[in-house]
């Protein structure tokens, strides 16, 4: 018990002292998810830039370039007025895309034949042309049946009817839990437990490597090494984690009420089960700094390996891509980081409002997680503080 | 070591090598500038070897159990985008899979659905899916809809031709506006294909930055760090000899090795690394002077690489950035460095489109190698 008291004020004395350090576990994690969330607050990207070769200069093809300018994703910035002009701008990317419309296309539709409209989108910026897709579908769409719709009319069908011929079956496109595909609630939500998942490994690293570069371990841990047994280190490492424990955790929580609540949005599942998910998250991550840190003996190869493991963790973790898409031995990589178990119960809570027991499993592994590293940890630093000799290696 | 460094060298050459002799032998700096880049170059396509998504777990919630019904199931099923997992008559069951992570979405075929269809009447099949995962939602939602969207069209296309149109009209009259939608550069829409290449950028920024911060800031702590020009051009020419080898083993191999769309304009590319990899080794340096410690640079560094990669204009497009970002992220030299990649190696523009790109990266470089040389200068006794 002394030993986390003792190491505690040590810490806290160390902060004080140090602005680098200190910066490190409050402003700047502050500042790092304010600036995560600031790049997501639009919610959807707008206005993205698309060009026009008309080659049929008709009132019906006008009449598209009109409804393709009104979708909200799209905006018409150039019109070319032949392929190979509209290829050389789509390769200097000065539009992501290009609508063509065929010559003859007001007469071909008038006369009762299919006529064909292409777009070309640039595939190498792929949320780009996802977004385009999704949009100039639906444009066309809507003019294809206005078209058809007055044509039935004409013949003197209801509109009704119409509606019903046109396409017997429908199909109702759901997206369940994200409904507006709002990019902050989707992307910000996800990105800022990574960041503050890096940071938090990275603290780890670097308060318990520190003691070993500047071989400060033996005054942390006792001016006699090992007297104090691994109990009074294992409560020493309690102690000094606490601390960026407590402000990392209390960054997350503040960002996660503030992008949920605050942006009045108000989840379906519980915000409180993924409050403590986020935590025990931040915990296993400081924990497994610490660990690298008693092992590696050194703080530039833990940061180094805090990295690794850390920095990646998002693009791995099954929201960008999923983890079913992943070969066996890549997606055995990904379900061992703790990142990917962690976000998965995030969706879970905050999109698609799952009940809770689907994820106490998750909940009961970081728990152990935790532990096991944090054993880990003490023991190399009981090692480690048995050999003054190894100490000090840069 | 010191007392080398502190010998001034005789000329550019003589500075580059020691600078180079100093890097060798610091294992730390050799793991950044080395390791990292051809350890990434490895794991990080690993993850996205497959590409495009293919069998996307889902179920079929059959209400109706008719022959059409059936159908739509088998069209679902023969579809690449999706596998029917479970044909199961009630929507709790496809929801608890769901939670369970067993399928990704599901389609509900109501009850009387085949009725309705022989009646004329409204029928809707409903199509469910993962929201909360952009990519699974979008092969659910396009898997089914082409399953359902092939069995309605022949459904119609057989009531136009009872009512005497042929088969062409009846298939013109039904979508007189038809639209193809093709992927250039990129023509599988491989999701490796698009990020990884981006990443690569980033990942020799990163790499270099902290090794450039990390030797800058061992420097100062031994004081090598006041030095004349001769022997800081020497030493921002060794970090980047090694970020200019990293840049060849990326665009010239993990490239082909992975065969990413590449190879556009290879001169061009050339020019890119030209200017790329200067900018950020004074970068780099200049930042470690301000840490000023050796292991610093990697605390502070590691967790930017998450917004940069959201502002350089890849994954999350620049038309939503706020403003202010919108300029501030030009003194990053990956906000060029990707978009000027993207041009020449990917899709083969002309070394003009870049320009303006190279313009910034040289304008950077210089900016920050004459900060770094006044900041460095050596102290007058």
């Amino acid at each position: 018990m002394n030993s986390i008291v003792n190491s505690f004020r040590r810490e806290a004395r160390r902060l004080a002292a140090d602005p680098w350090d200190l910066a490190m576990v409050t402003w700047v994690p502050v500042l790092g998810v304010l600036v995560l969330w600031w790049i997501f607050s639009a919610g959807l990207p707008r206005h993205l830039a698309v060009g026009v070769v008309d080659e049929d200069h008709s009132s019906l093809s006008r009449q598209l370039v009109r409804m393709l300018d009104a979708t909200p994703g799209v905006q018409i910035t150039q019109h070319y007025t032949n392929a190979a002009e509209a290829e050389r701008a789509l390769r200097a990317v000065e539009v992501y895309a290009v609508v063509t419309i065929p010559r003859d296309f007001a007469r071909t539709v008038k006369e009762g034949r299919a006529a064909q409209v292409t777009l070309l989108h640039n595939a190498q910026m792929g949320t780009h042309s996802g977004l385009l897709q999704r949009d100039v579908r639906a444009a066309v769409g809507t003019l294809s049946a206005g078209i058809e719709m007055a044509a039935r009319n004409k013949r003197g069908e209801s509109a009704q009817a119409v509606r019903v011929s046109m396409e017997p079956i429908h199909t109702q496109l759901v997206a369940l839990f994200n409904v507006s595909s709002n990019y902050e609630q989707f992307l910000g939500a996800a990105l800022i437990p990574a960041l503050l998942h890096i940071l938090a490994m990275t603290a780890g690293a670097w308060t318990v490597g520190r003691e070993l570069r500047d071989r400060s371990l033996g005054q942390w841990l006792g001016d006699t090494p090992g007297a104090g047994g691994i109990l009074s280190t294992a409560g020493a490492l309690l102690g000094k984690l606490a601390l960026p424990w407590a402000t990392l955790t209390l960054t997350g929580l503040i960002a996660l009420v503030g992008i949920t609540w605050g942006r009045g949005w108000h989840p379906p599942g519980n915000l409180w089960w993924v409050a403590g998910a986020l935590a025990l998250l931040l915990a296993v991550s400081l924990a497994a700094g610490a660990a690298l840190a008693a092992l590696t003996r050194s703080l530039r190869t833990a940061l180094s390996g805090a990295g690794f493991f850390a920095a990646p963790a998002f693009a791995f973790s099954g929201v960008a891509f999923p983890l079913s898409g992943m070969p066996g031995s890549a997606r055995a990589w990904a379900e061992a980081m703790p990142f990917t178990h962690y976000i998965r119960l995030q969706i879970e809570q905050l999109q698609m409002g799952a009940p809770l027991a689907t994820s106490v499993p998750t909940m009961v592994g970081l728990i152990a997680a935790t532990a096991v590293l944090w054993l880990v940890a003490t023991v190399g630093l009981h090692l480690a503080a048995q050999r003054p000799a190894t100490w000090g290696g840069r | 070591m010191d007392a080398q460094m502190n010998t001034a060298p005789r000329n550019l050459l003589h500075a580059w090598l020691l600078a180079l002799a100093t890097v060798a032998r610091d294992k730390g700096v050799l793991l950044l500038l080395i390791g990292a880049p051809v350890l990434y170059g490895f794991f990080y396509p690993w993850f996205y070897t497959d590409e495009v998504l293919t069998r996307v777990p889902v179920a079929v919630v059959d209400m109706d159990h008719t022959s059409l019904s059936r159908q739509i199931t088998r069209f679902a099923d023969a579809d690449p985008r999706i596998e029917v997992r479970l044909v199961t008559g009630s929507e709790r069951e496809a929801q608890q899979a769901l939670w369970r992570g067993e399928i990704e979405g599901y389609a509900v075929i109501p009850a009387n659905l085949k009725r309705s269809v022989v009646r004329g009447e409204n029928a809707v099949v409903s199509i469910e899916a993962n929201g909360a995962y952009a990519l699974l939602n979008k092969a659910v939602q396009y898997g089914f809809a082409e399953a359902v969207g092939t069995v309605s069209a022949g459904v119609e296309i057989r009531k136009l031709q009872a009512s005497g149109q042929s088969a062409q009209q009846a298939r013109a009259s039904r979508a007189p506006v038809q639209l193809q939608m093709v992927a250039l550069f990129n023509p599988i829409e491989g999701y490796g294909s698009f990020v990884v290449p981006a990443v690569a950028l980033l990942i020799l920024q990163q790499t270099l930055l902290m090794g450039a911060a990390l030797l800058a800031g061992t420097w100062v702590e031994s004081g090598a760090h006041r030095a004349g020009a001769t022997t800081w051009l020497g030493r921002l020419l060794a970090l980047c000899t090694l970020g200019w080898a990293s840049g060849l083993f990326y665009f010239g191999w993990i490239f082909v090795l992975h065969d990413y769309p590449r190879g556009g304009n290879p001169l061009g590319a050339l020019a890119l690394l030209a200017c790329y990899v200067p900018a950020i080794a004074a970068l780099g340096s200049l930042l470690g002077l301000w840490f000023g410690n050796r292991e610093r640079a990697l605390q502070v560094l590691l967790f930017t690489t998450l917004p940069i990669a959201f502002m350089a204009g890849f994954s999350w497009p620049v038309e939503a950035l706020p403003e202010p970002l919108q300029w501030l992220r030009w003194l990053l030299p990956s906000t060029s460095g990707v978009q000027a990649s993207l041009r020449l190696n990917q899709l083969g523009a002309p070394l003009v489109a870049a320009l303006p790109y190279l313009c910034a990266l040289v304008a950077l470089g210089a900016v920050c190698t004459a900060a770094l040389l006044w900041k460095a200068r050596p102290r007058q006794a």
